[in-house]
């Protein structure tokens, strides 16, 4: 997989932050959490000691509540009354009566008259309308007998209830016992009563009494402990115990308390989380800028030397950082070496070109050295065009190659003394094509085909192979057929004997503009003698090589 | 005016029987609200209870309701030779009725028989531990009655040993020469004979006021009263 070096970096940046964040993120909810936890624990336990000190003042002004009513000398009288008329149902409802009426006044909702052996005399209960407590109601009183004190159930609702004994003269009257339905309402938390397992009421918004009793299964009774509740973390602790296996308890939610909290928490991570990721977004791109530009910069200088083929020395601005110097370095280095080895190259190919030459012009002695003579004297026509470097080097090499395809011409041909028949000059006006095909084949020798296969192009469009006029002609071939012709006339050959400098110049002159380019023979007619006689050539194109060659 | 009327043509009737008996008429007039009615014990009591209304009178006057409350009856003994028997008739008498007595005010002659019959479905008892007469009935329940003969004048304060909230008061007069103050304020002893009285407007919170008049033959005798305003006598109790 590719990715930018911005991205990378990125990414390399961002990933540690960004583990390192969450981590602490987790560490810090965690310990938030536990902290919580404990102070729930802590508030929890004093809700217990403060509920037992408030059940403890009320259980007092309950007893003292009791106690004045245990003292009430008609209720006394109703008792006495019931139990001198034990099976009389008016006694009954005499007692009940003032039992509601003196429940009315003291805002209870129930009161029990027991006789000396504890069997129940009368009872009353509030009744409950809805929700609005309506009026004391006597009751059927057969199954509390006994019951002194603790919590009772009464038509499936809780009744706390204290009793008082009653006394007239030293003689044991019975007992009064005065209850209150239990009541969630000075509770602070949400809390449940429990009997053996079962939940008998809750005060906890939204969850059901058997989902609780199912939390509260594993709970120890006498102790705190940990609930899950509808996937949410409850904290219970007992508040209050009673004879017969009931309990209350409080609970507290661990999430409700921790929720804005952790609201909090996640705003500052996920504020965090921004700065942090603009942070490294930044400097992840600050980095890799002070990275990229160099390398961008060596980028472009090598893709322009892929299309160029020339690999230059690099030489931007030194980068500070170390290796992208060192890659400069090396870059410049390999450049060097590499243009060290084309160069080396270069000059390996041109001696093979000169030998190829010598080789060719030592095949005829009438011809020998004319290659080189032709590569000089092209050379300095094209310098004298002021044409660029590269070209007059195309020139001179083109030149030195113009004449390779006589090596496909048989020797009695080209060594005949003697005019030529048609059909042997038919064979001899064969050479460009040849040479131009010995050159096709190999690398590098495609820039001097045109000189090679073109030199013999006439002006005026009467020459060989192509029989091309004017412009049409590669200026090196115009260069070349126009030195080549100069030489020819100014050696010996087999059938006649050179020409002086004079008259071939004349006859250049003369077919300018037939045979040659005029502007390449003005130029021609223009060069100094000494050039034409070839010891001027070394300061035109004299370098080693073709010195080298001519040897 | 019909009130008036038919006190006018109910004395001239007297004064046309009994020549040498004249009529007292007097106004009674009372200031405030002297009674609590208030069938309850007050809240101060229970903290933690709230007074439930087991019941009130309909009355829409308060004062009205107070100068009803008050008696008026002559003191010591009335001129010989008038007729100081009790009426014949029905015995009067104090029920007890939906937790109350019903009335809880009677005005007898001494020498009076009073029953008192149990008319709730619930057990009663009434006794009184007042000076002119004191006695306790015991417990009974519906349909039962016990009888009390008061021979003593006096106030009689009865109560229920079961109900706390229920009195009743008896007031037994010396003679027969007594009247209730009507709502207005009015009242009238009729067939008094000529001669010098001590005339008692009583009121249960107010106490006793004592008039002394002077009563002419042919001519009607007034007395008016003032029952005075009092801080709450009850509020001690």
């Amino acid at each position: 997989m590719t990715t930018r070096f911005q991205t990378r970096t990125f990414l390399l940046c961002f990933i540690p932050f960004a583990v390192l964040l969450t981590g602490s993120f987790w560490a810090i909810q965690g310990f938030v959490e536990s902290n919580v936890r404990e102070g729930l624990r802590a508030s929890l336990r004093d809700n217990q000691a403060a509920l037992a000190g408030m059940r403890a003042r009320s259980d007092l002004e309950n007893s003292r509540f009791v106690k004045v009513a245990g003292e009430n000398a008609s209720l006394k009288a109703g008792i006495q009354l019931v139990l001198s008329h034990p099976h009389n149902p008016q006694a009954r409802t005499t007692l009940e009566d003032q039992l509601r009426e003196l429940g009315e006044h003291m805002g209870f909702d129930f009161f029990l008259v027991s006789g000396p052996n504890g069997a129940p005399l009368a009872g009353v209960v509030r009744q409950s309308l809805g929700k609005e407590p309506g009026q004391l109601a006597p009751f059927d009183t057969t199954h509390l007998e006994g019951m002194k004190a603790g919590l009772v159930m009464l038509d499936r609702r809780p009744v706390e209830i204290a009793s008082v004994s009653i006394d007239q003269a030293d003689e044991n009257l019975g007992s009064l016992s005065i209850g209150e339905f239990f009541s969630f309402s000075g509770l602070a938390s949400p809390a449940a009563l429990l009997h053996n397992g079962t939940v008998l009421a809750a005060d906890v918004p939204g969850i059901s009494a058997e989902r609780l009793a199912a939390s509260f299964a594993g709970c120890d009774p006498a102790s705190e402990c940990d609930l899950r509740i509808n996937d949410s973390s409850w904290l219970s602790a007992p508040l209050q115990a009673w004879n017969g296996g009931y309990l209350l308890r409080s609970l507290v939610s661990v999430d409700a308390a921790m929720a804005p909290i952790q609201a909090r928490l996640h705003h500052l991570f996920v504020t965090l989380a921004l700065i942090c990721t603009l942070i490294v977004f930044l400097s992840s791109l600050l980095s890799a800028r002070s990275i990229v530009g160099p390398i961008a910069a060596m980028v472009s200088h090598l893709r322009k030397a892929a299309s160029t083929g020339v690999l230059a020395r690099f030489d931007g601005t030194p980068s500070p950082i170390q290796e992208v110097r060192e890659l400069s370095q090396i870059y410049n280095d390999a450049a060097a070496a590499v243009s060290a080895y084309g160069e080396k190259l270069q000059g390996a190919y041109l001696e093979f070109v000169g030998s190829l030459a010598s080789a060719l012009d030592a095949r005829d002695p009438y011809t020998s050295g004319h290659s080189h003579r032709v590569s000089q004297l092209s050379c300095a026509v094209a310098t004298a065009m002021k044409l660029p470097a590269a070209e007059i080097e195309r020139v001179r090499i083109g030149a030195l190659l113009h004449d390779i395809g006589k090596i496909g011409i048989a020797d009695r041909v080209l060594q005949k003394a003697g005019r030529l028949t048609d059909e042997e000059w038919t064979l001899i006006k064969q050479h460009p094509v040849i040479g131009r095909r010995i050159l096709e084949g190999v690398n590098g020798f495609a820039p001097y085909l045109a000189a090679v296969e073109l030199h013999h192009e006439n002006w005026d469009g009467t020459g060989y192979p192509l029989r091309q006029s004017g412009d049409l002609t590669p200026i090196e071939a115009r260069i070349i057929h126009v030195a080549d012709a100069f030489d020819a006339m100014t050696t010996d050959r087999s059938y006649r004997s050179a020409m002086s400098h004079e008259r071939a110049l004349s006859i250049i002159r003369g077919n300018a503009g037939s045979q040659f380019d005029p502007r390449i023979a003005a130029v021609f007619l223009n060069l100094a003698p000494e050039i034409l006689e070839g010891a001027g050539s070394q300061a035109c194109c004299g370098d080693e090589l073709a010195l080298a060659v001519g040897d | 005016m019909q009130c008036k009327g038919r006190l006018l043509s109910l004395t001239l009737a007297a004064f046309a029987l009994a020549a040498n008996a004249e009529n007292l008429t007097g106004t009674i007039l009372v200031k405030k609200n002297l009674t609590r009615r208030r069938v309850t014990p007050s809240v101060s009591l229970y903290q933690r209870g709230t007074p439930v209304e087991l019941g009130n009178d309909a009355e829409t006057d308060p004062i009205a309701y107070e100068r009803s409350r008050v008696v008026v009856w002559i003191e010591g003994p009335v001129a010989a030779g008038v007729a100081d028997s009790v009426a014949p008739g029905p015995l009067p008498q104090v029920a007890q009725l939906n937790r109350r007595f019903s009335p809880d005010l009677l005005v007898i002659p001494a020498g009076s028989v009073v029953s008192f019959p149990n008319m709730d479905p619930i057990f009663h008892n009434v006794f009184s531990l007042s000076r002119a007469k004191s006695f306790d009935l015991g417990s009974f329940d519906q349909g039962q009655s016990r009888r009390v003969t008061f021979a003593k004048a006096g106030i009689v304060d009865v109560y229920c040993h079961l109900h706390p909230n229920m009195e009743a008061t008896i007031v037994v007069t010396p003679n027969r020469w007594f009247a209730r103050v009507d709502a207005s304020g009015h009242y009238t002893i009729r067939d008094l004979p000529p001669g010098r009285y001590t005339v008692v407007a009583w009121h249960k919170y107010a106490g006793f006021f004592r008039k002394t008049i002077t009563v002419e033959a042919g001519k009607d005798a007034a007395a008016d009263f003032f029952i005075p305003l009092q801080a709450d006598s009850e509020e001690g109790e």
